[in-house]
């Protein structure tokens, strides 16, 4: 084999090392890899961990953040990110309207729980007025110590 | 420089030709061997990204600004008296640059550095021309010197970083520099005269085309990989430098492979094989650093194949050498600062999207993640902190909230995963920059046509 034509061979093996390279990323999910990966709040399908008063706290916390999102056109992260404006979430609503919405989101996810059968009629009727009665920041940090008493 | 003023005895110089040949890679090195330092100085000197980018660029804007005007000082100026001047300033600035107290202080060493080895490189071909006795020779010390040290750069800089601090990167250049000092003042350098009047011949223009886009495109490898590693994959300067020296040792191995093909296939090869590398940078499934190193030695295996006959291209033909010499400098660094004024902002806009999707897939995985709400709340009110900790342009530390619950393994996974969801989400950021990168190399690639018709030799 000439030294040419040896050459010619060694350049075609890089090329081809660096087609199976490409090859090998994109099948290891590279076209879709550090993508946006939240989902559609009005289809998600909420199933919150663990069992007992918890879960039901966080399916009802999860499921009522969904509604909201739907409600308000954006998604159940950027909702979140909205309540702390430092975060640099602009969702397009005043909190007013924010603040009703994730509220309606809560109380029908409260009526479905109840439904469902996982949360008792009393503790529904006190999360209602909690839900209703309370200032959004307190709800949010609430949750825990709600959490701490239910365990 | 005429050739033809050189003595009959042509003897090379071996000890002084090796440390001008050292001086001229450290001076291509220059260019990108701070990159894995940045985030030190960052901390140290308290200051802004673009601010702190100040301390690459000064050093590359003052070669392609410095360097064209030479030209004419050139062709008055013996090379020995332009080289001895510009190691001076390096070795000055060098000192500088190790003892400076502020970043303000640092770009201006940085700058006279520039200037410095704007002199030196301008003077190096003539000088290691007389030196060696042999143009042929001379010119390839000249293109190894200036392929290695351009890809061993930012491995150097992180392993000395690392070893000591960012200070030796310059305290060890003025050694380098006092030891090219005695090539400029050996008795063979006054054989390099100039001669004002000889023809300055026809520049060869393709090839310094292909110089200024292959070295816009090493801006990728060079610049944006080595951010990527330090920045968002938070390896340590020595396990950055140890990820990045597979660009040089790609290089150094490509380079007998040069030497069996024709200049047109080398450089349309090596284009190509720079283009892939960076795309496949461009196309990372994870932060596995086996795919970087594997897309890195691609992109340093086609700088080896494709710089040596970019670079004899720009010096062959008829006319003064040193002329082209200058000229084949000048489009190496004007090339690194096109590559970074079009690869930056293209770069600042990715990453502010980057940021935000970082931040709604990290807020989705909060959300979801399999704990009680006594865990899930907490940690999400630290990591809220967090951000509200962090200065601006800077990445919060997210694993803060998750050690201090080191203990739970359910936790540490959350961390985990939520660590992993931004990594993921910040590489992504820099895919459209690496895409540009390699477009610059699939058009440097294009000057290999000029070869290809028989008008170029290299």
């Amino acid at each position: 084999m000439s030294r040419r034509l040896q050459g010619l061979v060694a350049l075609a093996a890089l090329g081809a090392a660096a087609l199976i390279l490409i090859a090998v990323e994109l099948a290891q999910g590279a076209r879709d890899y550090g993508e946006l990966a939240v989902e559609d709040p009005c289809t998600a399908t909420v199933s919150a961990a663990g069992e007992g008063l918890d879960a039901t706290a966080q399916q009802i916390l999860l499921d009522g953040l969904n509604g909201a999102a739907c409600e308000l056109g954006t998604t159940r992260e950027e909702l979140v990110l909205s309540f702390e404006p430092e975060l640099g979430a602009d969702i397009g609503w005043d909190r007013e309207t924010i603040e009703r919405a994730v509220r309606s989101g809560l109380l029908n996810s409260v009526d479905e729980a109840e439904e469902r059968g996982s949360l008792g009629g009393l503790s529904a009727t006190l999360l209602r007025e909690l839900i209703e009665r309370a200032p959004l920041d307190l709800l949010i940090e609430g949750g825990g110590q709600l959490a701490d008493l239910l365990n | 420089m005429s050739l033809a003023l050189l003595p009959a005895r042509r003897t090379p110089a071996t000890a002084h030709q090796l440390a001008l040949a050292v001086a001229i890679a450290l001076a291509f090195a220059d260019s990108s061997i701070v990159v894995l330092a940045l985030p030190e100085l960052y901390v140290e000197f308290d200051t802004t990204i673009p601010r702190l980018s100040w301390v690459v660029t000064a050093y590359n804007l003052a070669v392609a600004v410095a360097i064209v005007p030479l030209v004419p000082l050139a062709r008055r100026v013996r090379p020995g008296a332009l080289a001895l001047v510009g190691l001076v300033l390096f070795f000055a600035a060098s000192i500088g640059c190790a003892l400076a107290d502020g970043l303000g202080p640092l770009v201006a060493g940085r700058t006279v550095q520039g200037l410095g080895a704007a002199l030196l490189l301008a003077a190096s071909l003539p000088l290691l021309i007389a030196l060696d006795g042999s143009s042929e020779r001379a010119v390839s010390t000249w293109v190894t010197a200036g392929t290695i040290g351009v890809a061993v750069g930012p491995a150097l800089g992180g392993l000395l970083t690392e070893v000591f601090d960012w200070r030796a990167i310059f305290a060890v250049q003025a050694p380098v520099a006092a030891a090219a000092l005695l090539a400029a003042l050996h008795p063979r350098s006054r054989w390099a005269r100039p001669d004002a009047a000889a023809p300055s011949g026809v520049l060869p223009v393709a090839p310094n085309i292909g110089l200024v886009l292959a070295f816009a495109a090493l801006v990728g490898a060079l610049f944006l990989a080595v951010l990527l590693v330090v920045t968002v994959w938070d390896y340590g300067p020595l396990a950055g430098a140890g990820i990045v020296s597979a660009l040089p040792l790609a290089a150094l191995a490509a380079r007998p492979l040069s030497r069996r093909l024709t200049a047109s296939l080398d450089v349309a090869g090596g284009a190509l094989l720079l283009a892939a590398g960076l795309t496949a940078l461009a196309l990372l499934p994870s932060t596995n650093p086996v795919y970087a190193v594997l897309a890195l030695a691609l992109s340093g295996a086609g700088l080896g194949l494709a710089l040596p006959p970019l670079t004899r291209a720009s010096l062959g033909g008829e006319g003064d050498v040193t002329r082209k010499g200058v000229f084949s400098v000048g489009a190496r660094h004007l090339g690194l600062v096109v590559g970074l004024v079009a690869v930056a902002p293209v770069l600042a806009v990715a990453l502010d999207d980057g940021a935000e999707r970082a931040t709604q897939n990290a807020t989705a995985v909060i959300l979801d993640a399999p704990l009680p709400l006594t865990q899930k709340l907490p940690i999400a009110l630290d990591l809220y902190r967090e951000f509200q900790a962090a200065p601006d342009g800077e990445i919060p530390d997210l694993t803060a909230p998750f050690e201090e619950r080191a203990d739970e393994p359910a936790v540490q996974e959350v961390g985990d995963s939520l660590l992993e969801t931004v990594e993921a989400a910040l590489t992504r950021s820099f895919r459209s920059s690496f895409a540009l990168s390699a477009l610059f190399a699939l058009l440097a690639g294009v000057t290999a046509l000029a070869f290809r018709r028989g008008r170029l030799n290299a």
